[in-house]
């Protein structure tokens, strides 16, 4: 699903300035800063222990940083911050609902913990019931709903005192892929309606379809920051195709540098030849029939475009789910 | 509503909804109330009178109908059945009635009956009771018997002597033990000891064992969001400690009415328990904050919930009555909350006690619930910040 472009920027609904978390000798977080427009999507994207949820945790008040600020809209955070916290709505990665109460119980009970007085809370718990496709089965204890069903009410918790900034810790761990696309698209509409969203994922393919912006986290720290395409030139921009076959590899190799397009060939043994290339799709055709002309058999032929994944290797070295 | 209200309603909630719950929370403790009370409640009621042979003989019935006016528990069985009652101590006196006995009872002439009865110190004072019923009825027999030789008839002689009851009372007898125990306990419904023991073994037994649903709030990452919302980290503390003191409250104000309508349990001044019951409660509410916040298992929450409220219990006058503890254990008695809810309440039912009575045993409750509470809330917030 492609994203329409964030609204054009009228404050800030969220400042993150320089923040640095300790725990004993580990630091968790290292100096990280960033800011969400209202309207925007901004993702973190890194392997578990990243720093991810401690960052979340400090932007949503749960603990203050060693250093550095959390600024919500112009309002500090910190524990004791409640006017900030009445402007954020937090989704924890567990699924944070009492499995003995009912999906209504569950929204009102935490509805009243944000300060929802009685009339505005039952039109937020049935509008959101509703939004999360629940309200059916909404009187039934959730400890009998399916995963999916557990973590679109998790989101909904969240949601209820319609917050300015959402903020979502990996939501769709561990959700089948029908929920996991209902939940994207939720988050995509709140984005589409003003609201800002912070979005933790060690999904390469989320953060894409997703997000507007993205930090990319390894050990606490932001590797790089930008839209996708500009993290994406980080790499070069280039795509890769993997040639595998029988036959003249060397003779392969001296021809196909000649065609247009194509930066670099390496290889030639038993693995077959890599290109480097500008515009992999255009250019596959006349890459296979140049090699099958000097003498290749081509057996298999992978394409590989650039993406965070890549991105990711580029800058740590290592894949983002090692 | 407040925050803080919202979290204790939730727990309280909770805890009533728990299925698990019904029966140890609002069966078991009624069920061993009346259990405890029927097998060792004291009670003039209780005192039990077994009658063997005789059947349908004058003498038997006389002795039936007197011991039941005179508020005994009659019942009969074979000679071989009330032995063995009254060897295991469930029946105080046996009267054995022969067929001479009958017989000679029948003719006016002096009739020997076998008596049997339980060692116990009851027994005594059970077969005193008796020989008075015995008595009677042997002087109604003699009396009727000499009217008779005297020329009346058996109906005439009968009705003279009934006119003779309602204008002559007998001398009745009131046993009165004066040992320091037995006063203690005097004047006890039969169920009114066994509530005292079972309401505060259970008001703290419930508490410690709900503490669990401290660790699985932590566990279930709905803390975090809780914390994440517009409460300070004091407020939701104070919930979920107001949520423990309310789970407490809950289990003793069904013991104390459950008790009073089911048993007929006299609790004596209800504000003055109330108040016992209330500062009892705040200390296993504290408790089960210090339970829920130090550990982080289900399961070794349970148990030393578990053994902790019943070693308490068990120290504190809630199985046997403290009255009976030698010195050495009454000193270590007085370490527990319990003994000392244990010691206001039997003021207020025994000795209507007014709050002055009360107040050194309250005052300590109180001060207990204070520190329990300071170090449980301070873990407990401490534990919110291990669930992050």
């Amino acid at each position: 699903m492609e994203r329409e472009p964030a609204p054009p920027l009228t404050g800030t609904a969220l400042t993150a300035r320089n923040l640095v978390k300790r725990f004993g000798d580990l630091t968790a977080v290292d100096d990280v800063s960033f800011q969400i427009r209202p309207g925007e999507t901004y993702g973190l994207l890194g392997p578990n222990g990243a720093g991810k949820t401690t960052i979340i945790s400090m932007v949503a008040g749960l603990f203050p940083p060693d250093s550095g600020s959390v600024d919500v809209t112009d309002i500090r955070m910190g524990p004791s911050s409640l006017g900030a916290k009445r402007h954020i709505g937090l989704v924890p990665q567990e699924l944070a609902i009492y499995p003995d109460l009912t999906a209504e119980e569950n929204l009102n009970f935490f509805g009243r913990l944000q300060g929802l007085r009685r009339k505005d809370l039952k039109s937020r718990v049935a509008l959101v019931l509703d939004l999360l496709g629940l309200g059916e089965r909404a009187r039934e204890q959730t400890k009998k709903y399916s995963g999916g069903m557990k973590r679109r009410l998790n989101i909904g918790v969240g949601l209820l005192h319609r917050p300015l900034l959402l903020i979502l810790d990996e939501p769709t761990v561990g959700v089948d892929p029908q929920s996991r696309n209902s939940i994207l698209e939720a988050v995509a509409q709140l984005s589409t309606e003003g609201t800002a969203v912070l979005y933790t994922t060690h999904y390469m393919e989320e953060a894409e379809r997703l997000c507007d912006r993205i930090a990319i986290l390894d050990q606490g720290k932001v590797q790089a920051e930008g839209t996708r395409d500009e993290l994406i030139t980080l790499t070069g921009g280039v795509d890769r195709i993997n040639l595998i076959g029988t036959g003249r590899m060397v003779a392969a190799a001296e021809s196909l540098r000649t065609v247009p397009g194509v930066q670099q060939v390496s290889g030639g043994g038993l693995s077959g030849l890599t290109l480097t290339v500008t515009d992999g799709p255009a250019l596959l055709a006349s890459i296979i029939t140049n090699a099958a002309t000097a003498g290749m058999a081509v057996t298999s032929v992978e394409l590989t475009r650039p993406d965070l994944e890549s991105v990711f290797l580029h800058l740590t070295g290592k894949a983002l789910r090692d | 509503m407040s925050p803080v209200a919202a979290i204790a309603g939730l727990e309280v909630r909770r805890f009533l909804r728990d299925r698990s719950n019904i029966f140890f929370v609002f069966i078991f403790p009624l069920l061993l109330i009346l259990l405890l009370g029927s097998q060792f409640g004291s009670s003039a009621a209780s005192t039990r009178v077994a009658i063997a042979g005789g059947a349908g003989t004058t003498l038997e019935k006389a002795l039936a109908e007197q011991l039941t006016s005179d508020r005994l528990q009659v019942y009969s069985g074979s000679p071989q059945a009330i032995r063995e009652e009254i060897s295991r101590g469930r029946t105080d006196v046996g009267l054995f009635i022969s067929e001479q006995a009958a017989q000679a009872f029948d003719d006016g002439v002096q009739a020997h009956m076998e008596v049997l009865t339980a060692s116990q110190a009851s027994g005594q004072a059970a077969l005193q009771k008796v020989r008075a019923s015995v008595q009677i009825v042997s002087s109604r027999q003699s009396q009727l018997s000499a009217l008779m030789k005297a020329g009346l008839t058996g109906d005439a002689a009968r009705a003279a002597l009934e006119r003779s009851k309602e204008q002559v009372h007998a001398p009745t007898i009131d046993l009165v033990d004066t040992g320091d125990v037995s006063q203690e306990f005097r004047g006890l419904g039969q169920f009114d000891l066994g509530a005292t023991q079972q309401l505060l073994l259970f008001i703290f037994l419930s508490s410690l064992t709900g503490a669990v649903a401290l660790i699985q709030a932590r566990r279930l990452g709905v803390v975090s969001r809780t914390l994440a919302a517009p409460l300070s980290a004091r407020q939701a503390v104070s919930g979920l400690a107001l949520g423990r003191f309310g789970i407490a409250v809950v289990q003793g104000i069904y013991i104390l009415i459950g008790t009073a309508l089911l048993f007929g349990v006299d609790w004596g001044n209800l504000w003055l328990t109330a108040l016992v019951l209330a500062a009892f409660s705040a200390v296993a509410a504290a408790a089960a904050m210090v339970i829920g916040s130090l550990l982080d298992h289900d399961g070794a929450a349970t148990g030393l919930g578990i053994g902790a409220g019943l070693v308490l219990a068990g120290l504190g006058g809630c199985m046997v009555p403290p009255e009976f503890f030698p010195e050495p254990l009454n000193t270590i008695s007085s370490l527990t909350p319990h003994r000392w809810a244990y010691e206001a309440l039997a003021d207020i039912q025994r000795h209507d006690g007014t709050l002055a009575d009360i107040m050194p045993s309250v005052g300590v409750l109180v001060a207990l619930a204070v520190v329990l509470l300071a170090v449980g809330a301070r873990i407990l917030l401490r534990s919110l910040g291990r669930a992050l």
